[in-house]
């Protein structure tokens, strides 16, 4: 009887090696695939409507054709937003809560009042002033649903005189011009999110917001490069190349302001090495070897600088093919480098212990609350509701040479 | 005359669907007579004398219905610091941490042999009672407060289980519950400590490491007065200014 | 002078926003629990609510209920820090019923203390179980007053 009592079992989690503190040896982690995706999504609408506001507040006139499609990406990225959100809550029959009683001192509250505010106030708005004019008109010349819809959409206003015409473009500017700071809290506050936590080593500095907005304003450049080029592909035209070319220019030097922020923040945590650097190298060799290495740096950093930049030198001298093929590829790979970015801080900020002193190894579930399927899903959502918003609002047929649809030819 | 009779109406209407509403929110009956504004629970450890046996973990499994898994309001954690190699330039070796189940079912014999182990101590771990808690802070609609009487509590009514609050814990002393997708902790057995009752670490721990009282209501020879009175007290942590509320004595520099 | 008159768009608009605004102000008088803010940001039936889980543990004062004559013993000796549900598990059914015994303490619970390991602390009496005397602790140790023998 005794000596049985002592073999004491000892269950081997085979889950983590090092120490980790009990709660931290679960079999999942507690924010997964879904809360990587969040960002992502925040960061390309954030960004795609600073891309767009290029053009109303900085009068960036080559970059016109792509207007209202980037504004239509941010507004279909951001329809998804809150799906990944609802998805992990424990109780999401209780998301009402954020919105009635926000703790105002914790990041994530501000997320319903940033979140309606940038929906309808910035983008929903901005879209409104820049689409009355044919809502007006298109209304007029369809029938059916889609008729309907339109004469909603004017809110009953019908007037397209030149005062009112001259106050929406108006309007529109001043929209722009609050959107760009509306834009940076929307994605802002997420990177605050993890900049706040003091208790974690790999989340919480200062460059985090930073780090977040700016690979924000990548990927949104990026994924309307992409848009543009798929879209004008499936309709069988021919690219603007001039409007191409400047998205490529500022999409290169929004990477290398990006990759130099991110290259500091690695430069100061090997140089001051405080305490958790170690775990926290460990933590990089053992667990985010390849999507950091090969994801972040290379295929997101280091490639697309090397094709982008140099088109910034070769220009002109680079045929009009070649250039197209090497900035869809850029654009491509930037948003794969992006997602790889967000992977690696959500999830890397949890694949080592508090205690410093370990790393788990958690069983990423394909179905289930935070599996692969659901995440999938949702980033795919967004393309589908673009498709729908592209056939309503850049129909070709509705606007075939208007003000802000895709150029027909090049002429 | 009209309008006002059906503004009226209208109103009443609207109180009544109100009422009718918040009654899902209006709770059942508890301790009568706990106030919670006069009193101030604090938790000691000295950890001196904690012996590593695991009553304390697995007490407050039973008391609080934990859910079997890596899931611990409270846990024992032991630390062996093996001599420095021979030749090297340190002083100690690398401490080798341990918690197989949290300490809830004791320990095993370590794996280094005597002569080769400078030191070895367990530390009982538990909700830190911050002062300032980084948890509470995180939470984004309200489900996790500090009450007034210095208990750091969860409403698992309200939390809507974002996890945001198990991340922010720099202790890990948090975790979600499976069952009720809700966050979860130490207590200090408020459903407890409210009846006059200690938390039930501190009642089985047959060391005496765990030393529980209330800064209010301290008498001759409260055992708190005595561990205030005899030791230094050191706070995990001390650096994020969370200032932890669990005071340790006999603290060693390698616990994290 | 022009009399100022507002722009059929900025005048839906704004009707549209004072819409939602409303209801929103609305939806927060019936959403808000009654005892929010109570003592804090928080629902104060939640302190409450918390408070009556029914305790698990009767805890050793009960004991001395009925028991007074063993703690009495029990305080006198080195195990005067246990409590009685270290080794007799929880009695809270014997508490209110006292035909129902509580668990036998076997030697499991005194090996779970008192088996030698390396971390424990030199204050402790500790035992390498295989080496140590006899199968059965209580042939020479009380387990009320472990300094006596039987």
């Amino acid at each position: 009887m005794l000596n049985d009592v002592t073999n004491i079992v000892v269950e081997a989690l085979p889950q983590f090696q090092g120490y980790v503190y009990p709660n931290e040896a679960a079999l999942h982690p507690v924010w997964s695939t879904l809360i990587v995706v969040y960002p992502y999504i925040t960061g390309l609408v954030a960004g795609a409507f600073i891309m767009a506001s290029l053009v109303r507040v900085f009068n960036v006139k080559a970059l016109e054709p792509v207007y209202r499609l980037s504004m239509l990406t941010a507004f279909a990225f951001l329809l998804c937003a809150p799906l990944p959100l609802l998805f992990h809550l424990g109780h999401p029959e209780r998301c009402y809560e954020i919105m009635m009683t926000p703790h105002l001192t914790s990041p994530m509250a501000v997320f319903g009042f940033v979140y309606a505010w940038y929906l309808m106030a910035v983008l929903l708005l901005e879209l409104w002033f820049d689409f009355r004019q044919d809502f007006v008109k298109w209304s007029k010349v369809t029938s059916g649903f889609q008729g309907i819809l339109y004469r909603a959409l004017t809110l009953g206003v019908t007037d397209v005189s030149e005062p009112s015409v001259r106050l929406d473009t108006k309007m529109e500017w001043v929209l722009s011009i609050v959107g760009i700071p509306s834009a940076f809290l929307l994605h802002g506050y997420v990177g605050f999110i993890f900049g706040s936590i003091k208790a974690n080593p790999w989340w919480g500095n200062v460059l985090m917001p930073i780090m977040f907005i700016l690979s924000a304003i990548v990927s949104g450049i990026a994924l309307c490069v992409f848009n543009y080029i798929v879209l004008t592909w499936i309709r069988r035209k021919t690219v603007d190349m001039r409007c191409l070319d400047t998205m490529a220019m500022f999409l290169f030097y929004a990477l290398v302001v990006d990759a130099v922020v991110e290259g500091l923040d690695v430069l100061h945590r090997g140089y001051a090495a405080e305490e958790g650097f170690a775990v926290l190298q460990t933590m990089i060799r053992e667990k985010l070897f390849y999507t950091l290495n090969i994801g972040q740096v290379g295929i997101g950093t280091l490639l697309p600088l090397l094709l982008l930049g140099s088109l910034q030198v070769l220009r002109r001298r680079v045929p009009e093919a070649v250039r197209r093929t090497m900035i869809f590829w850029s654009g491509a790979m930037i948003l794969i480098g992006v997602l790889a970015m967000r992977w690696n801080v959500v999830m890397g900020g949890q694949f080592f212990s508090k205690s410093l002193r370990g790393v788990m190894s958690y069983k990423m579930e394909f179905a289930g609350q935070e599996g692969w399927l659901i995440s999938a899903i949702i980033m795919c959502l967004p393309f589908i509701i673009l498709t729908v918003l592209v056939k309503l609002f850049l129909s070709e047929r509705l606007q075939p040479n208007g003000h802000s649809s895709q150029s027909s030819s090049a002429t | 005359m009209g309008a006002a009779f059906l503004g009226l109406v209208t109103l009443s209407a609207a109180r009544a669907a109100k009422a009718a509403v918040q009654t899902v929110f209006v709770s059942t009956s508890a301790p009568k007579g706990y106030d919670p504004t006069r009193h101030k629970w604090l938790m000691c450890i000295d950890d001196n004398k904690c012996i590593g046996c695991g009553l304390c973990a697995e007490a407050c499994k039973k008391e609080n219905g934990v859910p079997e898994g890596p899931y611990y309001r409270t846990w024992i954690e032991r630390y062996i610091i093996p001599k420095p190699k021979p030749g090297s330039d340190q002083t100690r070796g690398e401490a080798i941490v341990d918690s197989p189940n949290g300490g809830m079912h004791g320990f095993p014999q370590p794996t280094l042999p005597k002569e080769q182990i400078e030191h070895a101590f367990f530390v009982p771990k538990l909700c830190n009672l911050c002062e300032n808690p980084p948890c509470v802070q995180a939470c984004p609609v309200g489900a996790t407060f500090r009450a007034p009487d210095g208990a750091v509590l969860i409403d698992p009514k309200y939390c809507i289980g974002c996890a945001f609050c198990v991340q922010a814990c720099p202790y890990g002393s948090r975790f979600l519950n499976p069952v009720t997708h809700t966050a979860e902790k130490c207590t200090l057995c408020y459903h407890r400590i409210t009846r006059g009752l200690k938390p039930a670490c501190v009642e089985v721990c047959p060391a005496e490491a765990r030393i529980f009282g209330d800064l209010e209501n301290l008498h001759a020879d409260d055992p708190l007065q005595k561990f205030y009175e005899k030791n230094r007290v050191q706070v995990l942590k001390q650096y994020l200014g969370t200032k932890p509320r669990v005071l340790y004595a006999g603290l060693d520099e390698e616990v994290r | 002078m022009r009399r100022f008159k507002l722009p059929p768009q900025i005048l839906r608009l704004v009707l549209l926003a004072l819409a939602i605004v409303g209801s929103y102000l609305v939806a927060r008088s019936f959403l808000v629990p009654p005892s929010f803010g109570e003592y804090g940001w928080y629902r104060g039936d939640a302190l409450a609510e918390i408070a009556s889980r029914p305790p698990v543990f009767a805890g050793k004062q009960a004991c001395d209920e009925c028991h007074s004559d063993i703690l009495h013993n029990l305080a006198a000796d080195a195990h005067k820090t246990l409590s009685c549900e270290d080794c007799h598990g929880v009695c809270q059914k014997h508490c209110n019923d006292p035909d129902i015994l509580p668990d036998k303490a076997t030697g499991s619970h005194c090996i779970r203390c008192h088996e030698a390991n390396l971390a424990r602390p030199a204050w402790l009496k500790q035992i390498v179980v295989k080496d140590h005397y006899g199968p059965k602790c209580t042939e020479c140790h009380l387990p009320h007053q472990p300094n006596k023998t039987p």
